[in-house]
């Protein structure tokens, strides 16, 4: 009688549990590369924005129709996405954690040396490096310039949309 | 001759650089303070070494990758006699690489664009983003979709961190166990034998040709993300091996036009990518001629 119960208990979360792992396996997933890419209420540009999708979620596949993806989020967000800024193979992306790692071993003794690091232009280390190596001013100068000029991403936004690349196609 | 360290204390280093490869390079500085503030400033000086040591074993992260790339960037300025100062120019380059860049499989850190003041045909990545491209080339790229793949090309020795390999191999071959900021500002000549060995691979030598082909068939995928005609980098990879032929004199910093050319088809062919006709040439001779 008892096992019984338990029997009971256990059968639906087994069907549910192996269940899951099937539909997982035969889910068709791909993963976002692109850096403000837009989940879309329709499979177009002018088609309102259901959310901002993040570099490297994964999305599952639910429909493929022509350049457009109709995928649904890990949320639950069902919509559409420029086949091109997704990819099959997750991204790896920026820093992986061993530089992280490396780097925070390294950082207490650059402490001083880091104060400028991700500030407007050259750091200190590169100043060093520029004085060391006779470098002449205005070419410390123009790296200087390089680091400090933005763009921002709606900018670039705006460039793709006005160049009509890619989602913006007509 | 009696042993420098106690038996005590060689256990704690090692205990300490375990707990440190495990993720936890703070564990290692609250050691190194305790240590010190008891008095044992031999026992400090030792679990400092140690993370240093171990520090030097791991591969380089964005802020150190930063001021390396800030580095070889002054580098390329001052053997290229400066940049490009005409605003609208610079503005267009950063625009097409930062849109090239947002596809690209390292999104997420700043890139910069400019014009190298040199007639030579070539272009130069630096770590941390640092993208260049020469006059020369770019008198010869004729639409935006070429300038597209052609910035995509350096983002791709960015991303795939090819320039900091060279780094991290020189600096072993040196015998020297960091390249990053702390071991800069310990030791600024070694740092600078470190980043010229660098310049000098990357202006002399060139990187390995497989991974120029990679760059290739990458920046290619980039270009052609955003939206860009992916057939555009062959017309001009065919004009320059017009211009320049495939004599070895020309390429002794990448493989001959020839391998490129098939190396981007058949990357094209393999990814099953169609022309699209998308160059943006007008767009091009607006703000990107020079």
């Amino acid at each position: 009688m008892r096992h019984q119960c338990a029997l009971k208990l256990w059968l639906p979360m087994l069907i549910f549990f192996f269940g899951g792992l099937v539909s997982l396996a035969w889910a068709d997933t791909v993963y976002v590369q692109a850096k403000t890419a837009k989940l879309r209420a329709g499979k177009t540009s002018l088609d309102p924005v259901v959310t901002a999708l993040k570099y490297g979620e994964a999305l599952e596949i639910l429909k493929t129709e022509g350049s457009w993806l109709q995928v649904r989020t890990s949320a639950g967000k069902t919509g559409w996405i420029f086949t091109n800024y997704t990819t099959t193979v997750k991204p790896s992306g920026g820093d992986d954690e061993l530089a992280k790692l490396g780097q925070s071993f390294r950082r207490k003794e650059a402490s001083d040396t880091t104060a400028s690091a991700g500030a407007r232009g050259l750091d200190k280390v590169s100043e060093t490096y520029a004085k060391g190596s006779g470098i002449p001013q205005r070419y410390r100068d123009a790296v200087d310039r390089m680091t400090a000029y933005q763009v921002g991403d709606q900018e670039v936004e705006d460039f793709i949309k006005k160049g009509e690349l890619g989602e913006y196609a007509k | 001759m009696r042993n420098k360290y106690s038996p005590i204390i060689i256990v704690a280093v090692t205990g300490l650089i375990i707990a440190g490869l495990a993720g936890c390079a703070e564990v290692q500085q609250v050691a190194e303070d305790t240590a010190r503030r008891s008095g044992d400033q031999r026992l400090a000086q030792t679990i400092h070494g140690a993370g240093t040591v171990v520090g030097g074993f791991l591969p380089i992260g964005y802020e150190e990758e930063q001021s390396i790339g800030q580095a070889i960037a002054l580098q390329v300025i001052a053997r290229s006699g400066g940049v490009v100062e005409q605003p609208e120019l610079t503005r267009y380059v950063n625009l097409v690489g930062r849109a090239v860049a947002s596809t690209s499989d390292r999104p997420d850190i700043p890139y910069h664009f400019a014009v190298l003041n040199d007639d030579s045909i070539n272009a130069f990545a630096a770590p941390a983003g640092y993208v260049f491209v020469t006059r020369g080339l770019l008198k010869q790229i004729r639409n935006e979709a070429e300038l597209a793949a052609v910035l995509g090309h350096e983002i791709a020795h960015v991303s795939q961190k090819h320039i900091l390999e060279v780094i991290q191999r020189s600096k072993r071959l040196a015998g020297v166990a960091e390249a990053g900021l702390a071991y800069a500002n310990q030791n600024p000549q070694a740092f600078k034998n470190v980043i010229d060995a660098a310049v000098k691979k990357l202006f002399d030598e060139g990187l390995d040709q497989e991974k120029e082909i990679e760059a290739d068939a990458l920046g290619d995928a980039f270009a052609a993300r955003v939206g860009y005609d992916p057939t555009a980098y062959v017309a001009l990879l065919n004009r320059l091996r017009a211009l320049k032929g495939d004599d070895r004199a020309f390429f002794k910093t990448h493989p001959n036009f020839s391998a490129r050319i098939s190396a981007v088809q058949n990357t094209i062919q393999s990814n099953g990518w169609k022309a699209n006709g998308v160059l943006l040439a007008d767009r091009f001779a607006g703000a990107g001629k020079i």
